[in-house]
């Protein structure tokens, strides 16, 4: 087997998927901070992702507007960085939830 | 919202500590001290929560190791943020250095952006050409016979053949090329400015 090209092509697919798999977590539940995030979305899948890669993600999602942040404050002094989805976030999680679906079902028609 | 350094019992677990952090700072100190302050913190709070939940019972260093492995390395996972910020930075404020900064960032990251730059140096000549009038008038300017000549910038008469009589702007070729160019810095910065929207609705 292509061990190479099936490594590039999931490697791909995760990172395809992951702003999916974040703002599916989100919906579900109130609020996350990033390193909570990353536990749940490894609790939730098998995948392993290389977990600086989530900041970067949550800040394109935030500038899309799909999620808000608000730093609170802890009694250790080192605050948490809270996201939510927003109104448009959930829109959003809701179709393409509707468009894996139908993916997946054409993927196993074939 | 203030940083704050994590306490570790181990004084090797600090030194591993403060080298990562200064690897934080180093990989985002092209961006504007809030820009700074906002990932520092957000990457000091994944490491403090990461240290705290030590469900293996590890050593400090060994935990400490673990969990910087995991997060990866800085200047590798906030390249693209950092890329981002500071195109974001840089259309906010029109300002020339930062708009110069983010596309050397942004480089990478598609063939616009090579456009882009490459318009922005154009847009350079122009600026080069009132330096060019003021040390040379005679021979920089805009000349235009129809059918014949047409040269905006600099001529050399070494064969002995004058264009002066076709120079078009005269005196006012110094403001016109200053015009030109804030036109085209304010248009090509606005459409870059649209294209990073673009980019991140296409997300």
């Amino acid at each position: 087997m292509n061990t190479e090209f099936f490594n590039k092509w999931t490697s791909q697919l995760k990172k395809g998927t992951l702003s999916f798999m974040v703002l599916s977590i989100l919906k579900d539940k109130g609020e996350y901070y990033g390193y909570d995030l990353i536990n749940e979305v490894k609790k939730r899948t098998t995948i392993e992702i290389a977990e600086g890669t989530l900041y970067p993600l949550m800040n394109r999602l935030k500038e899309e507007k799909l999620v808000e942040s608000k730093w609170v404050e802890q009694n250790s002094g080192i605050p948490r960085k809270y996201y939510t989805i927003t109104d448009s976030g959930l829109a959003v999680v809701k179709e393409m939830t509707q468009y894996w679906n139908h993916l997946n079902q054409t993927i196993n028609s074939i | 919202m203030k940083f704050k350094e994590i306490e570790f019992k181990d004084n090797n677990s600090t030194r591993i500590y403060k080298d990562y952090i200064n690897r934080v700072k180093n990989s985002v100190r092209i961006l504007d001290k809030d820009n700074q302050q906002e990932i520092l913190l957000e990457i000091n709070s994944h490491i403090y929560e990461s240290i705290k939940d030590n469900s293996k019972s590890k050593g400090e260093v060994e935990h400490l190791l673990d969990v910087l492995e995991m997060l990866g390395s800085p200047e590798i996972f906030l390249k693209s943020l950092v890329a981002e910020k500071k195109l974001e930075e840089a259309t906010k404020t029109f300002n020339p250095v930062k708009i110069a900064k983010a596309l050397l960032l942004n480089i990478g990251n598609g063939f616009s952006y090579i456009v882009f730059t490459f318009l922005y140096i154009f847009l350079f000549g122009f600026l080069f050409l009132v330096i060019a009038k003021i040390i040379n008038p005679e021979n920089v300017g805009l000349f235009y016979r129809p059918n014949d000549v047409f040269i905006l910038g600099h001529y050399s008469n070494s064969a002995g053949i004058s264009y002066a009589q076709y120079e078009k702007l005269g005196n006012w070729f110094i403001p016109a090329m200053l015009l030109l160019s804030a036109v085209l810095y304010v248009l090509l910065t606005l459409l870059l400015k649209l294209k990073r929207t673009l980019k991140i609705r296409s997300i």
